[in-house]
């Protein structure tokens, strides 16, 4: 492992260092600590008698403790970056943030180190030659537009792929899929689609939202926490906050998962379950629920639809037949139903929580799905503590699904219809002149259709897009921009590896390398652009539980790195797009996201959230809700839909026992067969849709701004729906959620097995899907590849399963460029139980190999009862290996990160999600041997 | 009077280094030691447990009475410290410390040369590695913990959060049984 000097720029001569500035400057931090809040302990600031603003005020000159969120998960938890004299030197904790109340977790703890980190890109390189050359901004963006023009010219629009980003702010994002648009192309996609597209898609198909339903903070008014495919000790580490409280008012917290995970450690009750079978484990429980008649009748008629075929197939999984397919006892699915429908905390609802676990599966949809209809057969869902509680994984991964950097949607959830492309068009033409017509110009057609209306390829496949010569588009992709994404967390990385040395250009923006760098085997045809972390620019984030929060530039962008904005609008003005894309600052681009992004009434103007942030310590870390000062009333965030001005926000979706005024909420109406009426929407079945509405009166239609029933509210701009809000109506209408999707491949979801199932008894009665001729554009095979693979168990025998590790994030270029968090966690491995070990004659810490159809990673062998002993876990972070060959020296030089290890993601299996195309990374067979 | 104290709440302890990476960053501990580090027993099994140790400033601490050149000193308001300059790296310290919490570094960075060696621990946030201008006793392990198992301040501020904590993981547990 290398050491390197705690310094800014170790590899170059910039700046002084940490250590150094401390030095000179004689200054002890105490000073700059005074008024942060009791040491250690709760603090007992969060009272309701607080008039001042909290001030962010340097406690001591020269010093500047700046407002800021951690760029890690979606908590957002809020820490006081310590600038002094423009250099970061530490971080204080923001002890008024009502999410977090100052803690963090080490990757939090470590932002400081990573924002100085020396193994960042100092400058724009090209590759040429086999030899990394730098390059000066110009040239690499005249190189970039010249080649993007080229290829435009030659191949189409649909010839470049947008790898986007859920690690920048709400307004780049918003940018980057406008980006996409006025270059004529649907294949933009980002990281949403490998880690909760299904969550969206499951959930929006329930209830007409895709995001999670309550907040972090009122995870503490649960009666019990249920977590299915979830690691919050890992995942969301100051999450745990929130629920061990809950714990200690009575909750329950029981854990469902493959692995004993540190989550695990801390729950009542553990439950372990075999990857791929959650469906049959929601059902099992549901089916024990209906039959001892605890089921919630009353809100199942009243905002419920399709609650007969739900049980009709939930009939079909009784305790034993899950036993079978589950490794679950029967007797504690009974258990876990008693607990479910009645939880130990008097009065209050069970909420169930989940992230990659349950998402990444060929049923990911459907997963969720039952996740929500276990929630809707309670009632639970709309009431505090309760609810379906999505841990989305990336700091601003809600803000960039929101922002829709995603192939199927335009921004704020707008389809690609002609509806949606002019509603937006509206709203840019009022910044720089664009019409309809030019827009659609722009686009290529393919079999007669305009691909303007066409889902483009996604994140999760976007090298088929380059590899299959039957693409459902002109040509196949040639150039790929790969702007804050990390190529690590895709599957199947040797076709990726094949794809990126196919391409014509490959671009990598990102503040790190990254194995956009060095993963292909080229000698020229990369450039790589040295982006700005998210520290060293302005503006909104929002997290999981879609609070908006601002966040404020601690220090000017270091080396010569640049924020994605500026590189954004340098490109557009070379492709000859720059009116569309010149602002004077990120408050200007968040004020027309407020004004065109209706779906989610995401009008949370900037000086609103700067104002919270001011008042930060008058919000309470109970309900996130401001006591006093001038924003009382207020919930912290304005989580959407957040009306108008003074609208409060909505800190839980569908809640209807308190006025709409006040945060309340409806059911959208948003399923509408084909019978159905403006005023009257009904099921494919002709079963009205329209709910129970606001202190339990007749449900009502979606309306327009007169009041009259109509899609207007997501398309009047000008509307600030203070009349209906004051007369208690939601303008997205109140209608019902539903048990059956009728628009899904599944309408209720049924078992099916992972594509590598180690039952091949089970494969033939839960069979997977249908082959798919175009999906996103790309063949994707199910059945084909399950049946081929029906008795693979026979040599490789175990189950891969992947997850996190709390030390590392996401691909890993950032954390495992961290010091502190290298020392904590230095090397990839896998974990295997004692007797696996025993079996394969290795000891802990040996090497070994884990292997599967796809290939093979050369890794550590964790040793630990974590797993059983038909399971294996390894962790998803690493890269910089390939199949154990080291590609160290194929980064750019001092640009490699610390840790270098396999990618687990050169293993995982080749199937994706019926409906979203996300991958399957969380079941599939391998065997493991000794090196 | 003050009384500086940690306590640890280890039924809310998650493990996630929170305290160990923060330490690093406030006092600049070189790579290759730390001040605290998180236990784990049991790992993977039910029972297992996490508890962040470091040097937890005894009331009676064992190291100053087994210290030969009186280069450890327990401070009125109760933090235990190292004169650097008086320490010989014996290791003495580290016979009679339960936790292990004393460190000896090794391989340090040139710059850090004369500290090889010499014994380092938690100060309570008041002393870097590289000692300098005493600081205020303001523990960022405790202020920064991910789910506020760590408590560190005054024993008179921090006990009844602890005991609350306590009570609140016990009682359940007892319920449980």
């Amino acid at each position: 492992m290398a050491t390197r000097t705690n310094s800014i720029g170790s590899c170059s001569d910039f700046r002084m260092s940490r250590r150094t500035f401390s030095k000179l400057t004689a200054l002890g931090t105490a000073a700059a600590l005074s008024g942060i809040g009791e040491v250690g302990a709760y603090p007992t600031k969060f009272v309701d008698n607080l008039i001042e603003p909290a001030s962010a005020a340097p406690a001591a000159p020269g010093v500047d403790l700046v407002k800021s969120h951690c760029s890690h998960c979606a908590l957002g938890c809020g820490f006081l970056g310590r600038v002094e004299d423009g250099v970061c030197t530490g971080i204080e904790p923001w002890v008024e943030n009502p999410i977090n109340r100052g803690a963090m977790c080490s990757k939090g703890t470590s932002i400081a180190e990573m924002l100085n980190s020396g193994t960042r890109l100092k400058y724009p390189l090209k590759k040429e030659g086999g030899k990394w050359v730098k390059i000066s901004w110009t040239e690499a963006l005249d190189t970039i537009a010249n080649k993007v023009k080229e290829i435009k010219a030659n191949y189409g629009p649909d010839s470049i792929m947008w790898i986007g980003s859920a690690k920048v702010t709400n307004e780049e994002c918003y940018l980057f899929r406008k980006f996409a648009a006025f270059n004529g192309t649907n294949n933009v996609d980002h990281q949403a689609r490998i880690c909760h597209s299904t969550t969206v898609a499951g959930m929006a198909n329930t209830w007409s939202f895709g995001a999670m339903t309550n907040s972090w903070n009122d995870m503490r008014n649960s009666g019990l926490i249920f977590f299915c495919g979830e690691n919050a000790a890992e995942s969301h580490p100051v999450s745990m906050q929130h629920i061990l409280e809950a714990k200690n008012r009575g909750a329950k917290f029981i854990v469902a998962d493959p692995r004993f995970t540190k989550s695990a450690a801390l729950a009542d009750q553990y439950v372990r379950f075999r990857p791929g079978t959650d469906i049959p484990l929601i059902w099992g429980i549901c089916h024990e629920i209906i039959k001892n008649d605890w089921h919630n009748k009353d809100f199942i008629e009243k905002r419920t639809y399709g609650f007969e075929q739900f049980k009709a197939e939930v009939d079909k999984y009784p305790p034993e037949v899950v036993e079978d397919i589950t490794w679950v006892p029967a007797d504690t699915i009974r258990q876990l139903a008693y607990d479910w429908a009645h939880p130990p905390r008097e009065g209050s609802p069970a909420c169930i929580c989940w992230a990659m676990g349950a998402t990444q599966h060929t049923v990911g949809t459907q997963n969720i799905r039952s996740f929500a209809c276990l929630s809707m057969l309670m009632g639970y869902v709309g009431r505090p503590g309760g609810g379906c509680n999505a841990f989305r994984g990336h700091d601003n991964v809600q803000g960039a699904t929101d922002m829709c950097v995603l192939s199927h949607w335009l921004p704020s959830y707008y389809g690609l219809t002609e509806g949606s492309w002019k509603h937006w068009i509206g709203v840019w033409n009022e910044h720089a002149p664009i019409t309809f017509e030019e827009m659609k110009a722009k686009f290529d057609e393919h079999d007669g259709k305009s691909l303007m209306h066409v889902k483009g390829l996604t994140v999760s496949r976007w090298y088929e897009g380059v590899l299959d010569a039957s693409v459902k588009q002109p040509n196949p992709v040639k150039m790929v921009f790969v702007w804050g994404h990390s190529l690590n967390s895709i599957t199947e990385m040797k076709r990726m590896k094949k794809a990126l040395e196919e391409v014509e250009l490959l671009v990598g923006v990102d503040p790190h390398a990254t194995i956009a760098a060095s993963l292909a085997d080229r000698d020229d045809g990369i450039i790589i652009l040295p982006a700005s972390t998210v520290f060293e620019k302005d503006g909104s984030v929002t997290n999981s539980a879609r609070q908006v929060q601002w966040r404020n530039k601690l220090v000017e962008p270091l080396f010569d790195s640049k924020p994605d904005m500026w590189i954004m609008k340098e490109l557009a003005d070379r492709l000859g797009l720059g009116a569309h894309f010149t602002y004077d600052s990120p408050d200007d681009v968040l004020r027309e996201i407020n004004r065109g992004a209706c779906v989610i009434m995401m009008r949370q103007s900037p000086e609103r959230l700067k104002r919270q942030q001011e008042y930060c310590c008058a919000f309470s870390c109970e309900d996130c809700q401001a006591k006093s000062g001038p924003v009382k009333g207020e919930y912290w965030g304005l989580p959407w839909p957040c009306w108008n001005d003074e609208h409060p926000g909505t800190p839980l979706l569908y809640r209807n026992d308190i006025p709409v005024s006040e945060g309340g909420n409806e059911f959208r109406t948003r399923f509408r067969g084909a019978d159905s009426t403006p005023g009257n929407p009904v099921s494919d079945d002709g079963v009205s849709m329209l709910g129970a509405a606001y202190g339990y009166s007749e449900g009502y239609d979606e309306m327009n701004c007169d009041g009259t029933p109509g899609s207007g509210w997501k398309f009047e701009l000008d509307c600030d729906w203070k009349e209906m809000i004051a007369q208690n109506k939601c303008p997205s209408g109140a209608g019902k959620s539903r048990f059956r999707a009728w628009n899904l491949p599944d309408p209720v979801p049924v078992h099916r097995e992972p594509i590598e199932s180690p039952r091949p008894d089970l494969v033939d009665k839960y069979q997977t899907y249908d082959d798919m001729e175009d999906h996103y554009r790309v063949k994707c095979l199910f059945k084909t590849i399950q049946q081929e693979r029906k008795n693979l168990v026979n040599d490789y025998p175990l189950i891969l399963t992947t997850g996190r590790q709390v030390e590392h994030m996401g691909g890993g270029a950032e954390t495992r460029s961290c010091r502190y968090l290298v020392e904590l966690q230095p090397e990839m491995y896998a974990e295997i139980n004692p007797k696996v070990a025993m079996e394969i004659g290795v000891k802990h810490w040996d090497y070994i190999w884990v292997q599967t159809l796809r290939g093979k990673c050369k890794v550590r062998a964790y040793v630990t009862e974590r797993v059983n002993n038909q399971t294996v876990f390894m962790p998803y972070h690493w890269a910089g290996w390939f199949e154990g060959v080291p590609y160290a020296d194929r980064y750019p030089p001092g640009c490699a990160e610390i840790a270098l290890g396999d990618s687990c993601n050169i293993i995982c299996v080749d199937g994706y999600d019926r409906t979203t195309n996300m991958q399957e990374t969380k079941a599939c067979l391998c065997k493991v041997y000794p090196v | 009077m003050t009384t500086y104290k940690f306590l640890n709440v280890i039924e809310r302890c998650i493990d996630c280094g929170g305290c160990f990476a923060i330490c690093k960053d406030q006092n600049h501990v070189p790579e290759g030691t730390a001040r605290v580090r998180v236990v784990t027993i049991n790992e993977g099994r039910p029972g297992e447990k996490n508890v962040a140790i470091s040097c937890m400033h005894c009331y009676e601490p064992a190291c100053v009475a087994a210290c030969p050149t009186k280069a450890i000193s327990k401070r009125e308001d109760g933090i235990v410290l190292t004169d650097k300059s008086k320490c010989i790296g014996c290791g003495y310290c580290s016979w009679a410390c339960p936790f292990g919490a004393p460190k000896y570094p090794h391989d340090l960075p040139p710059e850090l040369k004369e500290y090889e060696g010499l014994m380092d621990k938690c100060t309570f946030c008041v002393q870097p590695f590289e000692p300098g201008k005493e600081r205020e006793p303001k523990p960022r392990c405790a202020l920064f913990c991910a789910t506020k198992c760590r408590l560190g301040g005054d024993i008179a501020q921090i006990t009844p959060v602890y005991t609350a904590m306590k009570a609140g993981s016990m009682g359940r547990l007892q319920e449980r049984i």
